[in-house]
């Protein structure tokens, strides 16, 4: 049993904790890009008019979403070289999670779509707006704000389930640490450092989406003033002073 | 090579058995998760300053980091400080814990939501602290976060399929041990794929039924 922490080691295997970080957050950024877009798209095709495009959209979401990121990944690593594709395996874990987001955003992006009060194109356009005015000024405004704090929400998953490609060998934060310590059998150092690096890497993303809100002015929490008594119960936190 | 149904049909019965492992997990992970979210919820609402504190690094800590590291941490760390656990029981503590911390915080949104004009009756009845909660607001509350409740037992069994990393023989383990003695890991583990596509289905239709059900109650 060994308790004493042992700085050296993040010193001297600082360079892969770093080149893992990067990895992570390249493949977090394109992986975030490919399942935005097929995320949107799948959102049009469900809103489409006729029952065949709904029930395709609707699988997709369904399926994607009942299936572990793990064996998603898995079964395209795999099944790609069945076809006779080979590809490398950072691609493959990008465009797996993708996939596996795309699900989740298409959903997000619908109820986005769907919230909008009817007419809002419309009116926009019979006050003298152009189509692109009124979608600008209108309805992208009134969608940004639906849509921005369930997406944050959904990338900062995508973020924290992209150490699954680590079990593709895709050298990414947590695959560099899982080397580390099998060169180290210095378990605590390792998960300490790898811990606090998707902290911070989340944190950051947190803060960025949260400054974002304001500016779109997504709706505050309530400030409902409560009395005394039932916040005692039904408050998990003391409330600030303002 | 081609797709053969026939070969994944053949394997789907050993696939159903491992399933079975995937299952008794998640029903205890669920299980201790809403036992822990209850409690959890309980315990902040006396808002007993470093306790809240320390509730709230955790929250930050499990929200913030992914759960294959928080599996990883009770599997590799926790023996290197002298606590030696199984994979299975590392594994369903570190998946119980973080959905412990999700259902707390589910808990919170829908708390607000309740009257409360009820916790003014209740106490005007002089109630004792612990039946207002056992009597008046966990039923209610039980009851507002059950869709939530349903989603977050799909994604535990999800979770599961990730302590086959840490070596539990589930599903996905499974499927990896079959496919490596065949060479054919795209059947096996589209067979894992529709194990898990099942049991997911299940639990949403089920859960749809029970929200159904609830509802009439309500009216």
């Amino acid at each position: 049993m060994r308790m004493a922490f042992d700085p050296t080691i993040l010193v001297q295997y600082w360079p892969l904790f770093l080149q893992g970080a990067w990895l992570t957050i390249q493949v977090s950024v394109q992986a975030f890009l490919l399942g935005y877009t097929l995320g949107i798209a799948v959102a049009l095709l469900g809103l489409m008019p006729g029952r065949l495009p709904r029930l395709a959209a609707t699988s997709y979401v369904e399926v994607l979403r009942a299936i572990p990121f793990i064996i998603i990944l898995f079964v395209i690593y795999y099944g790609l070289p069945f076809s006779g594709l080979r590809l490398p395996a950072p691609l493959v874990g990008t465009v797996a999670l993708g996939l596996f987001a795309s699900a989740y955003y298409a959903e997000i992006v619908r109820a986005g779509i769907l919230a909008l009060p009817r007419g809002q194109f419309e009116s926009a356009r019979a006050i003298g707006m152009s189509p692109l005015q009124a979608m600008r000024h209108i309805v992208g405004p009134q969608v940004a704000r639906a849509i921005v704090p369930p997406s944050t929400n959904m990338t900062l998953t995508m973020i924290k389930e992209s150490a699954v490609l680590s079990s593709i060998t895709v050298p990414e934060l947590t695959y560099q640490g899982l080397v580390v310590q099998g060169n180290t059998f210095a378990p605590f150092e390792v998960f300490a450092a790898v811990t606090l690096i998707y902290w911070g890497i989340t944190i950051a993303v947190a803060g960025a989406a949260r400054r974002l809100e304001r500016r779109l002015g997504v709706a505050q929490a309530r400030g409902v003033s409560r009395n005394r008594l039932a916040a005692s119960y039904l408050l998990l936190e003391r409330e600030r002073a303002r | 090579m081609s797709f053969q149904f026939a070969y994944l049909a053949g394997l789907m019965p050993n696939l159903a058995v491992a399933a079975l492992v995937n299952l008794r997990l998640s029903a205890m992970i669920i299980v201790l998760a809403l036992i822990g979210g209850t409690a959890l919820t309980i315990l902040r609402s006396l808002k007993i300053r470093p306790v809240n504190a320390l509730i709230a690094f955790l929250i930050s800590f499990i929200r913030g980091t992914p759960l294959l590291i928080q599996i990883f941490l009770f599997y590799y760390v926790l023996p290197a400080i002298g606590l030696d656990l199984s994979p299975t029981v590392a594994g369903v503590a570190a998946i119980a814990l973080n959905s412990s911390i999700f259902i707390s915080e589910t808990m919170r949104g829908a708390l607000i939501t309740l009257d409360p004009g009820q916790i003014e009756a209740a106490t005007a009845l002089s109630l004792p602290r612990h039946l207002v909660w056992a009597k008046v607001i966990l039923p209610q509350l039980f009851r507002r976060v059950l869709p939530v409740l349903v989603n977050e037992a799909t994604i535990v069994v999800k979770g599961t399929a990730l302590l086959s990393v840490i070596t539990v023989v589930d599903v996905l383990r499974t499927a990896q041990q079959i496919a490596s003695a065949s060479y054919r890991p795209f059947e096996t583990l589209i067979g894992a794929a529709l194990v898990f596509l099942a049991i997911n289905l299940t639990i949403s239709l089920l859960g749809r039924r029970i929200e159904g059900r609830f509802a009439v109650q309500r009216a």
